[in-house]
């Protein structure tokens, strides 16, 4: 199966970078796409719990990211050097996903070969 | 090669566009093949028909001109819808689409090139 990897890199809501990329895994799921998703940089602070962006008259994106499993995607790396920079750790996120280090990032882009960034 | 582009970026404020445009040029000149240019978000503004900059590069003809060619240009029919893009407003060669032609550039592609922010 054709491997692409959607590469989230923004903060959730200043930009709609991260939501189009949401929206593209949805797209392209059922399309016969082996997808992995990364969180890198700003990236990570998509999946961070409680997020409320009422204020901005914006949905949470948070919620979604888990319930992309029932489209098949199953695969969600998150850099550990960019969790550790925010303060983060696995328990501050809504999903459990594979706390990977840089080294693991790059060999995972190079076998997949097919990279979405957003 | 086969090289399928995805381009996130509008028209003239970001260089994304101008630097999609001539890469699918420089790959045609290799003889390489674009399997198709997907306009997503403000890259839809991109196939505006009343895009007209006097005495600059008209961004929205360079596009139109490549779909005219034979690449297949599509612009998300969503993005178009969220950004008041009407099917009448839109460049004549490029066709407004779903997510499934990003899908299928990514499938028929060999390398896959995205420009954006």
């Amino acid at each position: 199966m054709n491997g692409v990897a959607v590469v989230m890199r923004k903060a959730p809501y200043g930009s709609v970078y991260t939501a189009e990329g949401f929206r593209t895994i949805v797209g392209i799921a059922v399309f016969e796409l082996d997808i992995s998703v990364l969180f890198v940089d700003d990236g990570v602070y998509a999946l961070v719990r409680g997020q409320d962006p009422s204020q901005l008259s914006m949905k949470p994106l948070g919620d979604g990211f888990p319930t992309l499993t029932e489209f098949g995607v199953t695969k969600f790396f998150v850099h550990d050097q960019s969790l550790a920079e925010r303060g983060l750790t696995l328990k501050d996120l809504v999903m459990d996903a594979e706390i990977v280090d840089s080294a693991r990032i790059a060999q995972i882009l190079e076998t997949v070969g097919k990279v979405l960034p957003f | 090669m086969k090289m399928g582009i995805l381009v996130l970026e509008g028209p003239y404020q970001h260089q994304a566009a101008d630097s999609a445009y001539h890469f699918v040029k420089a790959a045609q000149a290799r003889g390489h093949q674009i399997v198709g240019i997907f306009l997503y978000t403000d890259a839809v503004n991109n196939a505006n028909r009343f895009i007209d900059p006097p005495g600059e590069r008209n961004i929205a003809k360079r596009f139109d001109d490549l779909a005219a060619q034979g690449i297949p240009v599509v612009a998300c029919t969503a993005c178009a819808k969220f950004r008041g893009l009407r099917p009448d407003l839109k460049t004549e060669h490029v066709r407004l689409s779903g997510l499934g032609s990003l899908a299928q550039y990514l499938r028929d592609a060999d390398r896959f090139v995205t420009f954006g922010d």
